[in-house]
Order: C-alpha cells, then structure tokens, then sequence
C-alpha cells in the first residue's frame, strides 16, 4: 500500500514538473541588473511605471551587499545562456571579464550630458549610475562646539591641531572618539580602495595619474608616501580601537550617527543609513598631504553596460535614455534611488546632505579623481588591505608601516 | 537501596539542571535574534542587547514582509514548501533504496558506487557550481526537459547533492538490520520489493526521519542552488531568494531579515518537534522477535 | 533428475536476473540525480581546470595544461590556507565530537525535557549567513569584553577575540561547534536509540555497572555512528566556508613569510577569493581540485580505519 502511494506520488511528481515550463512572452522583455538590493523597492515600482508607459516589460535584479555577488550571478546568467541585457560594471577588472559582449555605446544622445562616462580606447561603453564622493563627513554641530572651522582643514598640520584639540574635549562633546574609522577584515575597501587613493590623487589635477603610473612604474615619490602614511597613523591613532579593528559598516556609520565621533571617513552613499541624524554634516578634504589639498574625490561608482548580443538591444538603449530624459527616469533615479545625478540636464537633488555636500564641491570644481582603479582589486583587497590592518592592529610601528607600504608599492605591476 | 535511590535521584535533577544551564547558553544567539527581531534598524545598531520597548514592532516587521508586493512572500513560500518537500521525499526514498541494495549486493562495482558516492561529498561546491548551470542548460537544449527555472532541475539538483550524505548514513545504519529479518520475509514469499518497502524502511524510521531533518534544514535555508538553477527575480522564487534584498549593499535592514529568520525558524521548529517522536523508539527493538 | 536440476538452474538465473534488474532499478533514482548534478559537472569542472577558463564572457577556453596547477602551489596564500585549516579541522573533530556525544548521552537520558533539549540543541544549524555573524560578531566584539571584565578576566576584556588572528582562528571553532554540534548530535542520537534495551537490561541484571555497561554494550553498538560522524566533521571541517566568511571574513591580518596576509582565510574562502578578487577562475578550479584530492585521501583513511575498528570493538 504504501509503496503505491510513493510510486503515484512520483509519478505525479513528474508530471508536473514537465508541466512547468515557463510560457513564451510576445511582448518585449528586458533584463536589468544592479548592485544595490536597498533600491530594489524603489526600483520595482520604476519598472512597473515604465512598462505601463511604453509596454516594455523590465525585469529588473537586484544582487549585491553580503548575501549575494553579483559577479556570481552573471557569471551563472552567462553559463545558462541568459546574460541580462544591462548590468554594472565597476571598473577595469570587471570591464576586462565582460568585454567580449559589452557595446559600443558612444553615439548615444546621454554621452554629452555627463563627465563620468566610461571610455575605452575612445569608446563610450559604460553609463554612469551615479555619481559619489567621499572625503572626510564632518559633526558640524560639534564642530562649531568645538570652534574649529571646517573650511581649515585642507591640510596634515589643520587636521593634526583639529584632532589633538577635540581629543581633549572627548567628555564635553559627548564622544568616544575623534574620527570613527575602519581597517578590519570585511573593511579593506575602506582603507585599502578609498583611502589609499588619497597618495594616489590627492592634490592632483583631476585624471592627473602620474603618481599612479609612477608607483607602478616602480619610482615611489618618497616624501609624498611618508605624509601618508602619517596621515593614516593619525586617523588610526584618532579612532575608536574596537571599531578599528573589528567593526562592520554598521557599527562605524552607526558611531557618527549617534554623535559618538566627530568625522566620518566614508562617503555620500552613508546618507541611506543617516536619515535619522539630528545634526548638519558635510565634507572636509583628506589631509594627506602637509600642503592643502582643497577638494574631496568625485567620480562614478559603476556604470551600466549594454550586452551587444541583446535580443532587444533598442530595447535596452531606450531604457537607458529614459533614465536621462524622462521625468519619471529622473524622478527614480534621483529621488526614489537617492542617487546624484550624473547627467548635466537633470536639475533634480538628492535629499541626502552628505550627497547635497559632494554636488557643492563639484559645483566648485574642487574634485579629484578616483585613481585607485589601476591597482587591480586583488593587490588592494590581499596585499594593502592586510598592511593596514596590521597597523590597526598595532601589531606593526608607524615606521614599519611605511616599510611594508613602500615594499608592497615597488611589487605592484 | 533507599541510598541508592535517592542518590539516584539527585544525579538526575543535577543531570537536568546542568542540560537546561547548557541549553540556554546554546540558545543565546537566538535569543538575540528573537529581541531584535521586534526592534527598529537604529535600536538594533545602538543597543542590541536591550529588550524591545515595543513588541507590537514584530508584527509590524512580519506584515511588512508578508505584504511587500516585490517580495511576493507568500508565494515563496510554497515553493519553498513545494521544492523541500519533493525534494525530502526524493532523497530519502531513493537514497535508501541505492543504499539497500548496495549493501546486500556484494560485488566490487557496488563497492565502487558506493565509494564514489561518499567521495562526492568532499567536493567543493565552486568546482561544480558553473559547470552545474552550463550542463543544466545544455541537457535542456538537448532533450527539451527544462532544467533550469523550474521545479524539475532544483528538486534533481537537490536529489542529487542529498544522495551522498543520506546514502552513506543508511548504509551504516543498515548494516545493524539482522539479515534474519529479510531472510523470514523472502521464506515468507515477499519479494524484493515488498520486502524493501513492508519490512526494511519501517525498521529504518528513526534514520530516515533523522535524514530528512538533516537535509530539510539545508535545503530550506538554501540560498546558493535556487539562485544558480532557479534565479533570482524568475517566477519560482524559494524564501532565502525573496528575503535576500534585505541585506543590502551599505542599508542592510536588520530588522527586517531578523524577522525573516524567525518567519523561517516556525515550520522548522514545528516540523522537527513533530517528527521526534518517531526517533524515539528504537531500531532493532523487538523487531528480531 | 535432468529436468529438477534443468529447472533448478533456470529458477537460480532466473532469480539472478531479477535480482540484477533490482539492483539498478532501485539504484538508478539515485544514480541518476547523483550524475546529473554532481559527476558530469565535476568532470566539466576538471576539464576547465586544465584551461584559462573564467566563467566570464571569452573569445575562447585554450588549454594551459598544469600551469593552473603551478601557480597554484607557488601561492603562499594556498600554502598558510592549508595550515591554518588543518589546525582549524584537527581542533574542530574533537571539540565537536566531544560536544555533540556528550549532548546526545544527555538528551536519551531519563531527564525530563529532553524532547525540548533535543531541539534546543538542534536549532544552532539552522541560524547562517550574514545573519550568524552579525549576532557573533557583537556577542565577541561586545559580549565578551563587558562579561570579562565583570569576572575580572583581564585578557578577554582588554584583547577583542576578533582582533587577532589566533584568537580569531579559536573564535571560528567556537561558532562552528556551536553551529555543528546539534547536527552531529541527532546522529549519535539515531545509534543511541538502536541499542536494544533488552541487551542492556540483561546486562544489569548480570551485575554489570553503569559504565561498563556503556563501554562493552553501548560503545560497540553506536561504533558505526563514529564512522560517520567523524567522517561528516573532517569533511564539513576542511570545508568551512560559511561562518569563515560571515564571522571573520578571512580573518585580521598577519605575518606570513615577510608579508601581510589575511589571517584566517581557510581553504574554501581562499579558493572563493582566487576567483572572485583575483579573477582568476581558472586557477581556482585546480586549487579545487587539489583540495579534493587532499580530503579524498584523508577521510578514505579515516573511514577504512573507522570500518576495522568498528569490526574490533
């Protein structure tokens, strides 16, 4: 008896497993894909708007954060034959995987609207998602407390004086420490990719890579790397050790919010997680160098490519322009996504302050590029990252920081 | 005897005292997610280890997921239901079954089956994870079986990872079935297959229950096999593909995936108290009799 | 006598031929999932191995021969991943076995709440992701240091466990028994439940005492429960990825050979981070490879001598 029941059981099991095969579509379908799972709402409703305006359905992804990598999934979609029609790309590592299919999209209207297109060899391929800066978030509340004003600090000998002064009114301003800062595992972005693009950039002409391509080339401008690295020994002698050392995104952004820390070494994308603040913010330039670097570091986290073998490849341009042109695209990007605009036309604003503060530094002109792309992600993440950490740690002197920086750089190819 | 008794007795209430002490250490870690779970993102992050001022903020967390359009929770949770449940039943069934006649059949090529089968179970799942997808895709093309996307290639998928673990464990559990029993049955006049399914897999209850505890947790936690064979954002969503936007790329809401955990935590829970008692009797007992 | 024995020898190949269209009907189920999704895509797998494959889009897969395999070994990181996991692997077996036997001679005891304890036990595995760190990482980062210092364990409370990478590395096998232990224990529990009580009731009654009842009556009845669960703990030990990534992260740094390296990155996340940060897929593959050829040969050991000595005992 019991036996006919699992062999029915199995039999309709079959049956309806053949039976599920997914309906043909006749309407036109695109697939879109993207890093940030915490617009995915914001995103949903988009594509719900613009299929009921044009009748294109869009069948948008969101992967990323740390549950789900997004290289993973389109590395699946690629082996199952289902490569989306647009997916990010968030530098030459990535653009180097997906070349082979990636299009050529130069003669696209958009392509003039913006500064922060993705070029290579002169082709236009990538569109800017967005556009993010960081430098340093400053407490301005506890600032003026403090009478420091933050238009000074452009400079190591600003920051060290602004830092030894709040250092001694921890009690009064309520704080645990002066700068709340990471450089633990699950972190090395924070120092390793941003920060280290302080030697990199700061000070410089925007684009301007000659220290890159020195340091690759294997001439390290010593001076330069020495007020570095002392710039980082500040901010690690500044910050709160637990922090330092162990904690998470969460628990850094989460000690600026709550007021235990004055500065904030991270950038605009935190305004998500600071909508609760009770406070004015806004940014400071780094201080790695001993003379002024007036300007914070601005250009396009990722940027959106075309599969050239999309089955709907007009399909999936006029997605892209509508993100430009269209009210409703706009209206998406920057207010429901809280992204700052990369385009010249979209006159709309971010509601973020630290997203309103990086378009005033733009607006200024005082922008230095992102140049930490040349290093490739994997010297960044297993070699530099590790050095910092050590230094967090404590585990290795100022000195032998700078000893193992300089010996990591001159390995760097 | 009354000394012996008495000591008996405290031993056993210092026994139980100790395992109660443990099992709250144990379950600490739940606790927290329990308290969280009714907690706003920002208390979570300021204040963890507090208790939450307002319970009413669990119910608010579960009808925010149960309602989210996106999210389509209660659908995922079929499938999820769905897809264990085949899958359970799969496994355990034809595991046994492969297991069963590998051990009464006493030929090198049973050895060697058997050995491959407990040899998969080292390999590491990034060898075979695109490979997976691309022979998925391939055999689809070929025989026009969809794999991919569908219930068929997961509940395969899982049939296939479940094997090795639920086949080695009946073999070593069968090999305690006295051949006396099955040899009654065959002088009796039952066939293979009668004497499989009346006689052995009954003996096997607390083994094959054990199993499907065993794989039921893995697979209905399971995030890595639906988002490679099913997708992510496709029509067959499984619980941990439609939760996972919560943990986002810099907003993870913490109170939101808390909440998921527990949603996810009750079938478990009620599923694994339910199939207990059918662990309890003993294999072997009185069944030689 | 010709025809009893004629009909003799047909009914025996008769039954013969039954009994072989059992054997693969029963196995074929099995066999055939198991194909499908775990040795047809292996081989696929070792075949890429053997090639500059990267899962990405390529013009084409050329063929490298053992170069992958090379660099794999000339890859200090792949050489301290090793290390570090079989020292994770050698102290994860014992802690969790200890734990897990410990929990299960507890829980089929006449104790009261065992049904509850069973499940309390149990309800660890069910807890992972992102979710297992976050809720262990404040219970060291926060937890420990506060509950240190009201005992007066000066170490623990001025030192985060997470903070170095040998304590992180005790940090990680504390979470995963924690983790495993429940699972490992529902399997001592199925062979504790087969030992047949009439056997232990006679010996009682032979006079024999508590524990010699359980060394020469329990011990050798849950002995194939051994084979089992030591062979699962290597496995599932060496394979490690899930609390290594979501509880450490591949670890604080360290020193390693005169370099900075992340400190308790095992050998599953190692070969994770070959292919997602240093895009080097291929590569990854034959780490893979080698990482299954490795455990392959210890637990073939593990589980021969575990089958002599269950015959033993």
């Amino acid at each position: 008896m019991k036996k006919i029941i699992v062999f029915i059981s199995m039999l309709l099991v079959l049956v309806s497993l053949t039976a599920c095969a997914p309906k043909e579509a006749e309407q036109v379908v695109i697939t879109f894909k993207q890093n940030k799972p915490e617009i995915d709402d914001a995103l949903q409703a988009y594509a719900k708007a613009y299929e009921a305006a044009t009748g294109v359905k869009v069948n948008a992804v969101s992967c990323g954060g740390g549950s789900c990598t997004l290289g993973d999934m389109l590395k699946a979609d690629y082996a199952a034959g289902e490569m989306p029609d647009i997916f990010p790309i968030d530098g030459p590592d990535s653009y180097k995987q997906w070349e082979a299919i990636i299009a050529d999209l130069s003669g696209e209207d958009w392509v003039d609207e913006t500064s922060v297109e993705y070029v290579v060899d002169g082709k236009v391929v990538g569109f800017p998602v967005a556009v993010e800066g960081w430098g340093m978030a400053y407490n301005a509340d506890l600032l003026a407390k403090a009478g420091i004003d933050p238009k000074t600090l452009t400079n190591y000998a600003a920051y060290m004086d602004a830092f030894v002064k709040l250092d001694g009114m921890k009690a009064e301003l309520g704080i645990d420490s002066v700068v709340s800062m990471t450089a633990g595992p699950g972190m090395y972005w924070v120092t390793a990719h941003h920060n280290f693009n302080s030697l990199l950039s700061n000070g410089l002409e925007y684009n301007d890579l000659t220290v890159a391509n020195n340091i690759l080339a294997g001439n390290i401008d010593d001076t330069r790397l020495n007020e570095y690295a002392d710039w980082v020994d500040l901010l690690f002698k500044y910050a709160d050790k637990t922090v330092l050392t162990t904690g998470n995104y969460d628990s850094q952004v989460g000690a600026f919010l709550n007021q235990k820390a004055v500065f904030l070494h991270q950038g605009n994308w935190v305004d998500g997680n600071l909508t609760d603040a009770t406070f004015k913010m806004a940014f400071a330039p780094h201080g790695s160098s001993t003379s002024d670097t007036d300007g914070i570091f601005v250009s396009a986290p990722a940027w959106y490519v075309v599969n050239k073998d999309s089955k709907n490849y007009q399909a999936a341009l006029d997605f892209l322009n509508a993100l430009v042109y269209s009210d409703l695209g706009q209206k998406y990007m920057v207010e429901d996504a809280g992204m700052i605009p990369a385009f010249g036309n979209i006159s709309l604003q971010p509601k973020g302050q630290l997203s309103q503060s990086v378009q005033a530094w733009t607006a200024e002109g005082k922008v230095y590029s992102w140049n930490q792309y040349l290093f490739a992600g994997e010297f960044r993440d297993n070699v530099l990252g590790p050095i910092y950490d050590q230094l967090a740690q404590g585990a290795v002197t100022a000195d032998e920081f700078k000893a193992l920086l300089k010996t990591a750089l001159m390995e760097a190819k | 005897m009354f000394k012996n008794a008495n000591n008996k007795i405290i031993a056993r209430n210092i026994s139980e005292v100790m395992t109660f002490t443990v099992m709250i250490m144990f379950l600490v870690p739940l606790f927290l997610v329990l308290i969280n779970a009714a907690k706003t993102n920002n208390e979570i992050i300021s204040a963890p280890l507090s208790l939450p001022t307002d319970w009413s903020v669990l119910i608010k967390n579960i009808t925010t997921i149960w309602s989210n359009p996106n999210l389509r929770y209660s659908q995922a949770l079929v499938n999820s239901f769905v897809i264990t449940t085949f899958s359970l039943m799969g496994i355990t069934i034809f595991s046994a079954m492969a297991a069963w006649v590998l051990l009464r059949t006493k030929t090198k090529l049973s050895t060697a089956i058997l050995m491959l089968f407990i040899a998969a179970m080292v390999i590491p799942f990034q060898v075979v994870m695109f490979p997976l997808v691309k022979w998925f895709g391939i055999f689809q093309s070929i025989t026009g079986i969809q794999m991919l996307r569908s219930y068929t290639g997961i509940i395969i998928a899982y049939i296939g990872f479940g094997s090795s673990l639920s086949i080695f464990m009946f073999h070593g559990f069968m090999k305690s079935i006295p051949h006396e029993i099955e040899e009654a049955a065959y002088v009796d006049g039952c066939g293979k297959f009668k004497t499989f399914f009346l006689i052995v897999l009954p003996i096997l209850k607390p083994i094959y229950v054990t199993i499907l505890i065993l794989n039921g947790i893995w697979i209905w936690n399971d995030f890595l096999l639906p988002m490679l064979v099913l997708g992510k954002g496709t029509p067959v969503q499984t619980l941990p593909l439609a939760v996972n936007n919560f943990a986002g790329a810099f907003l993870v809401s913490w109170d939101l995936m808390m909440t998921a955990i527990l949603m996810a935590l009750v079938p478990i829970i009620v599923f694994f108290l339910a199939a207990q008692k059918h662990i309890i009797k003993g294999m072997v007992e009185g069944s030689v009799k | 006598m010709n025809d009893k024995t004629k009909t003799k020898t047909s009914s025996i190949s008769k039954d013969k031929k039954i009994e072989k269209l059992v054997f693969w009907l029963f196995l074929a189920p099995a066999l055939f999932s198991f194909l499908m999704v775990q040795i047809i895509p292996f081989m696929i797998g070792i075949y890429y191995s053997f090639t500059n494959w990267s899962a990405t889009a390529q013009i084409s897969i050329d063929f490298v021969g053992m170069k992958n395999y090379f660099d794999a070994f000339q890859d200090p990181s792949f050489l301290y991943a090793t290390i570090i996991t079989s020292i994770y692997t050698f102290m994860n077996i014992i802690l969790v076995n200890i734990i897990a036997f410990s929990l299960a001679l507890l829980v089929t005891s006449n104790l009261k709440g065992k049904n509850i304890y069973r499940a309390g036990f149990f309800l660890p595995n069910i807890i992972g992701g992102i979710i297992l760190g976050y809720i262990w990482q404040f219970i060291f980062n926060q937890f420990v240091p506060k509950l240190a210092a009201a005992v007066g364990f000066t170490y623990l409370s001025e030192n985060l466990m997470l903070g170095n990478s040998n304590t992180a590395i005790l940090a990680l096998v504390i979470v995963s028994t924690w983790q495993y232990a429940g699972y490992i224990m529902m399997i001592y529990v199925a062979a504790l439940q087969n030992v047949p009580k009439d056997l232990l009731e006679a010996a009682q009654i032979d006079g024999a005492s508590a524990w010699q009842r359980f060394r020469n009556v329990t011990i050798p009845l849950v002995a194939p429960a051994f084979t089992v669960t030591l062979f699962l703990t290597l496995v599932n030990s060496f394979k490690q990825f899930d609390v290594n990534a979501s509880l450490t992260n591949g670890g604080p740094s360290t020193m390693f050979m005169g370099k900075a390296i992340k400190g308790t990155t095992l050998l599953a996340m190692n070969i994770n981070d070959t292919s997602i940060i240093s895009l080097n897929t291929a590569q990854a593959q034959a780490k893979a490879i080698v990482f299954f050829l490795v455990l392959v040969t210890f637990s073939l050991i593990q589980v021969y001598v575990s089958k002599k000595r269950e015959v033993e005992l």
